[in-house]
């Protein structure tokens, strides 16, 4: 469904994003990480025609990128965008914001009042549909910026921090909705910053600064993802490194303080026989921790590293 | 028939410039200055130039004493007929300022406010969108300038009947530069307002590069395509023609230069 192939956009001496190759798939949700001014947005707009690659291409639901003018257009129906900023009509209603964009994506007239009242309902804001949207809290301003980015039922969904302001429940509303549109088989880019939300959201997640430094599916990410055993002794963990060093699927000891960090493959197997190990050279245990790496230990590693 | 989205379209911009500081008060103060200057004139100025308490005024009584279009008319009643007549431009000018200048907000406005992106990542096409912006400009400004020059043949008409006994009513000129030149002329600044309001980098560069264009070109070209409209039929229809081609020819180059790109990243 997005096929991006070295895709580069240079803004007079400065380059937002270099040489970004990926590919999706029907019903995948990928989370776009990335520090501000990384090229996200950059990256967004260039997959929805808004701005041309300076070198490279992409085909995004079926369209080429870059292409003519009326093929950039088919694109924009064809899918649907978020903006950081929710970017509503202040001096209309929610009913009447929804209305014009509705008829600018060409959703049928006989069927947009009902798409538009059951998205309104199903986000909570059905009873001030009518209500002026500068009214509105930010948070509702949010989740009328997602009524419009979806209600068209595009193939391909680009949210730039769909959650950002919103409050628990709303964030959880919103969860579920990219979780329904992956199950209706969409294809949903999700540009953030929430690092829980990506891991709980997300199949594939790419790391991008300028370059995609990382992209695949969470577990496949950067280093490899393994759990570590950290094992706290009751004496200085220095010596006891030799006493474990060696076993088999034991992969790198390292010694923090009285603790030994060890990476291990079988996280079922590898503790008890390294905590044996252990005690049967002489050495006293304290305390076992097996712990797994987190996105943010992932994504703060890979960036650290470009 | 319109289409419901131009019909919320025009919505949304009326109520943007209901509540715009920069554009309202032009369209409060300007009808008024269109009805109330030529009335007073028409209601004060001396009937003999030698009464005249300026110069000036005597000046602007014997232009409207050679003036040959008035030859026909008895002496008193020239420069009031001159000022009837000559009061198009004001109705030019008009549509010119509260189009330029609201068009100046119109792409840069929706930039401050965060929904030019939204709209520009819809399959909205550059034609349709720059019709949309210029419709949504030109109704509000067409309308109030053909709503003044109503009211101002119907203020004219009570003055001259009072002072002269005369009912002084603008000719058939006037009332084709106003129902098809106006537009015209409102069309044309509307489309070079846009064009600075899309090269703007923030809504206060966007009106001061609107104004260094609009006002100097619309002030030269009504004085010179107004001027020679209003003295008759076909001059007003051959200006029509004229201000239709320069129309066409700034949606031409407007389109031309709409970049979705360029006003989607030159923001500051």
């Amino acid at each position: 469904m997005i096929h991006a192939h070295a895709l580069t956009r240079v803004f007079g001496t400065r380059t937002a994003v270099e040489d970004v190759s990926f590919a999706l798939g029907e019903g995948q949700v990928c989370a776009l990480l990335g520090p501000n001014g990384a090229g996200k947005t950059t990256m967004v707009r260039m997959l929805l025609g808004l701005i041309r690659p300076t070198s490279g291409s992409a085909t995004v639901a079926g369209i080429t990128i870059p292409g003519t003018p009326v093929a950039h257009a088919e694109l924009r129906r064809r899918a649907g965008l978020l903006t950081e900023t929710p970017g509503m009509y202040d001096r209309l209603s929610a009913w009447e914001n929804l209305l014009l964009f509705g008829r600018l994506y060409r959703i049928p007239a006989g069927e947009l009042e009902s798409r538009v009242e059951s998205h309104l309902t199903r986000l909570g804001l059905g009873k001030r549909r009518d209500d002026l949207v500068g009214t509105y809290s930010k948070g509702m301003k949010q989740r009328l910026a997602i009524v419009r980015a979806v209600f068209h039922e595009p193939q391909v969904v680009f949210f730039d921090e769909p959650t950002a302001g919103l409050d628990p429940e709303s964030a959880r509303d919103v969860r579920e909705l990219i979780g329904s549109l992956k199950a209706a088989g969409r294809t949903v880019l999700v540009c953030t910053h929430n690092l829980a939300e990506a891991a709980a959201l997300a199949d594939v997640v790419g790391v991008i600064r300028r370059r995609l430094v990382a992209f695949g599916p969470v577990a496949s990410l950067g280093a490899p993802v393994v759990p570590q055993c950290r094992i706290t002794l009751t004496t200085a963990a220095e010596p006891a490194r030799a006493a474990i060093e060696g076993l088999a699927s034991v992969g790198p000891v390292a010694v923090d303080g009285p603790r030994l960090v060890v990476t291990v493959a079988d996280p079922e197997r590898d503790p008890p026989r390294l905590v044996a190990a252990l005690v049967g050279a002489g050495f006293g245990v304290r305390d076992v921790r097996l712990v797994e790496r987190s996105l943010e230990d992932l994504y703060l590693s890979v960036l650290g590293e470009v | 028939m319109f289409d419901p989205a131009l019909t919320v379209f025009l919505r949304k911009e009326w109520r943007d410039l209901k509540g715009s500081p920069q554009i309202l008060p032009g369209y409060l103060i300007l009808p008024v200055l269109v009805l109330v200057v030529p009335a007073l004139m028409i209601a004060l100025f001396p009937l003999d130039p030698a009464n005249a308490p300026d110069p000036d005024i005597a000046t602007l009584m014997r232009f409207a004493a050679r003036d040959p279009l008035l030859a026909v008319y008895p002496e008193a009643e020239r420069l009031p007929r001159l000022i009837v007549r000559e009061a198009v431009m004001l109705f030019l000018l008009m549509p010119v300022l509260l189009s330029g200048m609201s068009a100046a907000l119109a792409i840069a406005g929706e930039k401050q406010q965060r929904t030019l992106e939204p709209l520009l990542a819809t399959p909205l096409s550059d034609r349709d969108f720059l019709v949309a912006k210029l419709l949504a400009i030109l109704v509000p400004s067409v309308v109030a300038t053909w709503l003044s020059a109503v009211a101002y043949t119907v203020v004219i008409g009570i003055v001259s009947t009072v002072r002269f006994g005369v009912l002084m009513l603008p000719g058939p000129a006037f009332g084709l530069v106003i129902v098809a030149l106006v537009p015209l002329a409102g069309a044309a600044a509307a489309l070079m307002g846009m064009r600075a309001s899309m090269r703007a980098a923030d809504v206060q560069s966007a009106v001061q590069t609107a104004s260094l264009w609009v006002i100097p070109i619309g002030l030269v070209g009504i004085t010179t395509v107004g001027r020679l409209a209003v003295r008759s039929l076909p001059a007003a229809a051959g200006g029509t023609f004229v201000m239709a081609g320069v129309a066409w020819w700034m949606f031409r180059l407007t389109r031309k230069r709409f970049e979705r790109e360029e006003i989607l990243t030159r923001w500051v």
